[in-house]
């Protein structure tokens, strides 16, 4: 399963070869020496957490920074001598919000010595390729995300440069928006352009031929997804039992008697897969994670694996719904790597001295809840019942009203209109008894960056009114669990993101609220501090707290019990993770071909564009009669002479039954 | 050439689509040259002046309207009958006391001492009170004939006021107040428009690229030259209905000064710009060494030659004081070239040294670590 390279220019073997890259900014190592090489026409995925090295790499690349060693050569040349076959495009877009969209064209065009007459060409059929030629008079800064994301794209690609690097060019961005923009990097890397992109998104990098995980300046991995998901030598299974909460417990003593004696299953001390298969025992569960209403267990063989989960759930007291294999997902892939590598930070308890709200409660609940920021309506209508013991997600892109709605409901911000209920309280949101209820941590980590993370933290233990007895344990719960023992003396500005949102974690929950709201906690983190998060935000639910966690990242919405969608300020879809994908009419079918770019233009002419898009060497269809449909499918493509060799069911992940729901209502 | 002009033109429809920035350049300096044009008196006028006369005769009430007669004092209570009071009071700047005998002894031709009390904490305006009332004793021995006519002194000063005859104060003031904003303003639009590109992440497509930190500077530099022109053009029309200001002479070595004068302003302004990471900091960097040395240092209030050394050497590198050399001499002065030929040259040798100072901080465009 190798990546088929489409093209290969001629003067070069290599579009980008990168020998043992190193970058130091000061005391701190941002790049340890790493080494890759980028085959023209390739799409090539760099995929880590903020603070891992992603951008330093880029900037190195796009020749805008010197390395402090190592050997770069672009297109074989040096960087900076390459740059003006690079297309670079930022994580911030580098667009200037004060000219129009022709105006921005231009100026990169002018940048990269385009002539005048060339400009005008490339610039209406670049436009026109993103749809944006009628808003060519628009100011950039009036943009949305996704326009913004396409403008810089045609920005890099005026110059028509043979290499595009991409630097998160999709963060908070809407997924229809992100999955269209995917579609045009595989149409620009079939044409023979070499794609270089990071993303947080780990279903945009299933898109990309070859992926790197980089993670603390160093490369972890590289590989084709289907070389990753083998290097991991472990099968994803998706289990369905109620009560869920002791069908895990099962499970975990389950592999706790099997691999883990005395362990509770922290993972920290797991050992690696290989070493387990070689070993006499059986021990065919490797782990185990609560994702919203369903369980997923690793195992080491599929069989055995069935066999183990069966045996462990014969409980009469469970019930056991559903068993099915899937392929693991990248963010498993990831996590293995750096457990194995000794990474995992250890998971400690946070101690509870009162025990919360009676489950099932009604903790938060809005009708028709509305803002209008002048002429703009930020929040059109939203309806929302949070009950103790939930956790709900709110999910959309930046600007679709998450944040909004939060503070609403927060008491932070007043309504326009309509009703809120909160903790029994339905007016004055603001008083204090109502806040001592609420925890609510900020996108921005509120935490003040020149004091000590303990001062920090004894300022909120005041905030909150924890009694002066119980301070000294609880923030050394926060210090502990965020492997900041003994550094409680740093000043919190020097912390990375991630201590930082566990510090902020901490600090919103010590006086164990009632409800909690979380306003994207996890942007940024990488997946292992990622998932201990949401283990703890699962450890609050089960005790009775309400949450409601905001988050533009679709895969997470699967840790949530409910969840709501939000586009332009109103909900376009409710309910649990597993409603909303089985909710989903018609089949996704993944099919299989070499000539894959001619199979999706094809396609996309015959059928709706959305219903088809590029990952890697696959592609995507949704086929809404699944069995008519896919015959004359194979028949379109066998008369335009594009090979298919397999096609096969799929289930779908959130992203593409979003996805189906804003395109189908925006059809209707 | 075509990339410089790129660059400029870009830079002007940036500068004109942001109405903060426009404000910026035009409503302030107006207000400056408002607020300075007519807040600054360096002339005492107007002065209390509290009188106890204790002879009360129509000699001394002669004397003490002679003392009203110059427009340079108003009378102020005296308030009870100590003379020191009104100045405690702060009601009085000073008090003058006649005694009892005046009359009597000025008629006798015996001299006779009137006493003047003057508040003494600002400095320069007791001299001046000190000066006006000497002179006003003096013109009123002389015109009630008083003075022996023997004390009439053999030589006699004709004086005659070169260059602004009606001692209009807003001619000196208001010239000074162009060197002080067309350094400030275009200075501070300059910068702010470079940090801007940091900011906001822009300045990262013009390193990918492979323009030269001399074509990007230069691109701005224009541009905020025809921005700087524009305040120029706005601020002299007003100032021109305002305080009736007029061209004396030639206008040629203004319009040349005035241009090389904005390129220095706009070169420091990238200077300050290249060296700082953000807005907060580009502001105040231009604002406080802008204000200060254009205020303090230029010869716009005080004297030149009356700053101390090492900071009088200082004041040879402050361009403001070559302009405001050059805008006395074209609205008060007259001269022309042969009196400031010098002034455009070195504010061209000052303003070319911030340029090269800001293409040296940029010449990799690249990020540095």
């Amino acid at each position: 399963m190798t990546a088929t390279a489409p093209r290969v220019t001629p003067q070069t073997a290599t579009a980008i070869a990168v020998h043992q890259l190193r970058k130091q900014y000061g005391p701190l190592a941002a790049l340890k020496g790493i080494d890759f090489t980028v085959q023209p026409g390739e799409i090539f995925g760099l995929i880590g957490p903020d603070g891992a090295g992603k951008t330093t790499t880029f900037q190195i690349l796009a020749g805008v920074m010197e390395a402090t060693a190592g050997e770069v050569t672009v297109l074989g040349k040096a960087p900076r001598h390459a740059r003006l076959d690079l297309g670079y495009v930022t994580q911030k877009f580098s667009l200037y919000p004060d000219l129009s969209i022709e105006e921005n064209m231009r100026y990169a065009a002018g940048l990269r010595r385009v002539s005048a007459t060339a400009f005008g060409e490339r610039a209406r059929t670049l436009l026109q390729r993103v749809s944006l030629d009628q808003f060519r008079d628009r100011l950039a800064g009036q943009l949305s995300g996704g326009m913004k994301q396409k403008l810089a794209l045609c920005c890099a690609l005026v110059a028509q440069p043979q290499i595009l690097l991409l630097d998160e060019p999709t963060t908070g961005v809407d997924p229809v928006s992100r999955r269209e923009f995917w579609d045009l990097l595989a149409a620009v890397a079939a044409d023979g352009v070499t794609v270089v992109a990071a993303t947080p998104y780990l279903d945009e990098a299933e898109r990309c031929h070859r992926i790197a995980l980089i993670y603390a300046g160093e490369i972890q991995q590289i590989g084709t997804l289907g070389e990753l998901r083998d290097s991991l030598g472990l099968r994803r299974m998706e289990v369905r039992a109620t009560p869920l909460a002791q069908a895990e417990a099962a499970l975990r003593r389950f592999h706790a008697e099997g691999s883990l004696p005395g362990g509770e299953g922290t993972g920290a001390d797991l050992p690696a897969p290989q070493a387990e298969r070689g070993g006499m025992r059986d021990p065919a569960i490797v782990d185990v994670q609560t994702f919203g209403d369903r369980l997923d267990v690793m195992v080491t063989e599929a069989a055995a694996g069935e066999r183990a989960i069966r045996a462990a759930l014969a409980d009469p007291a469970l019930t056991l719904t559903d068993v099915r294999l899937d392929e693991p997902t990248l963010e498993n892939v990831f996590v293995n790597r750096l457990r194995q590598r000794g990474l995992d930070p250890a998971y400690v308890d946070f101690p509870a001295y009162r025990s919360g709200k009676e489950k099932g409660g009604t903790a938060i609940h809005t009708r028709q809840l509305q803002k209008t920021f002048g002429d703009f309506q930020a929040v059109k209508g939203v309806d929302i019942t949070v009950r103790y013991g939930e956790i709900y997600g709110l999910l959309g892109a930046n600007g679709a009203g998450k944040t909004t709605t939060i503070k609403m409901l927060c008491g932070l911000l007043p309504a326009s209109g309509g009703d809120i209920q909160l903790a029994g309280a339905t007016d004055n949101l603001n008083r204090s008894e109502v806040r001592s209820r609420i925890g609510y941590m900020s996108q921005k980590f509120t935490l003040y960056d020149d004091l000590t993370i303990r001062q920090n933290l004894e300022f909120y233990c005041g905030v909150y009114g924890v009694p002066p007895q119980l301070r000294r344990e609880k923030i050394d719960w926060v210090l502990e669990t965020c492997g900041l023992v003994g550094r409680e003396n740093l000043i919190t500005g020097s912390l990375p993101g991630g201590w930082k949102q566990r510090v902020s974690f901490g600090a919103s929950v010590m006086h164990e609220p009632d409800i909690l709201f979380l306003d994207e906690p996890t942007s940024g983190v990488d997946p292992l501090a990622r998932r201990q998060f949401w283990r703890l935000i699962r450890d609050f639910a089960r005790r009775g707290t309400a949450i409601l966690v905001t988050t533009h990242y679709l895969e997470e919405a699967e840790n949530c019990n409910a969840m709501a969608f939000m586009v332009a300020g109103a909900i376009v879809a409710q309910g649990s993770p597993s409603d909303i994908k089985t909710s989903q009419p018609g089949q996704l079918i993944e099919l299989r071909s070499r000539q894959i770019q001619a199979a999706s233009d094809l396609l996309k002419a015959r059928l709706e564009p959305w219903r088809v898009s590029i990952f890697g060497d696959r592609l995507h269809l949704v086929l809404d009669h699944p069995d008519e449909e896919l015959a004359t499918v194979r028949h379109w493509l066998d008369s335009a002479q594009i090979d298919q060799p397999s096609t096969r069911p799929i289930p779908f992940s959130l992203e593409d039954a979003f996805i189906g729901i804003v395109q189908r209502a925006e059809a209707s | 050439m075509n990339r410089i002009l790129a660059q400029c033109g870009k830079e002007l429809n940036q500068f004109r689509r942001d109405r903060l920035t426009v404000a910026l350049a035009f409503v302030l300096p107006l207000a400056v040259l408002l607020i300075y044009g007519y807040a600054i008196r360096l002339e005492a006028k107007n002065i209390p002046l509290s009188i106890q006369d204790f002879d009360n005769s129509p000699l001394s009430r002669t004397y003490v309207e002679r003392l009203f007669a110059t427009n340079q004092f108003v009378p102020a209570p005296l308030l009870g009958t100590v003379p020191t009071a009104p100045l405690d009071r702060g009601i009085a700047k000073a008090t003058v006391i006649i005694p009892p005998d005046f009359q009597r002894q000025v008629t006798a031709h015996k001299p006779v001492t009137v006493q003047a009390l003057v508040d003494g904490t600002d400095v320069n305006n007791a001299r001046v009170i000190q000066n006006g009332l000497r002179a006003a004793t003096q013109f009123f021995l002389r015109s009630s004939g008083l003075l022996p006519p023997q004390a009439q002194s053999p030589i006699e000063a004709q004086v005659r006021l070169w260059f602004n005859p009606g001692r209009q104060e807003s001619l000196y003031i208001v010239p000074g107040i162009f060197g002080v904003i067309l350094w400030v303003f275009p200075s501070m639009l300059a910068a702010i428009a470079l940090v801007r590109e940091k900011e906001q992440g822009t300045i990262v497509q013009v390193y990918a690229s492979d323009l030269s930190a001399m074509a990007w500077l230069l691109g701005k530099e224009l541009a905020y030259l025809v921005v700087g022109l524009g305040e120029a053009l706005v601020v002299l029309t007003v100032a021109t209905i305002l305080f009736g200001l007029r061209f004396r002479g030639d206008p040629t070595v203004f319009i040349v000064g005035l241009v090389i004068y904005l390129g220095a302003a706009v070169a420091f302004g990238l200077f300050i710009g290249a060296r700082t990471g953000n807005q907060t900091g580009a502001v105040q960097g231009t604002a406080i060494a802008g204000f200060l040395t254009a205020l303090l240092l230029s010869g716009f209030i005080y004297r030149i030659e009356n700053i101390p050394f090492p900071l009088s050497f200082l004041s040879n590198v402050i361009p403001a004081r070559y302009f405001i050399e050059i805008t006395r001499d074209a609205f008060v002065r007259g001269t022309g070239w042969p009196g400031v030929w010098y002034a455009p040259l070195a504010i061209g040798a000052i303003g070319a040294f911030f340029f090269r100072l800001a293409t040296r901080i940029l010449h990799r465009m690249q990020f540095t670590d």
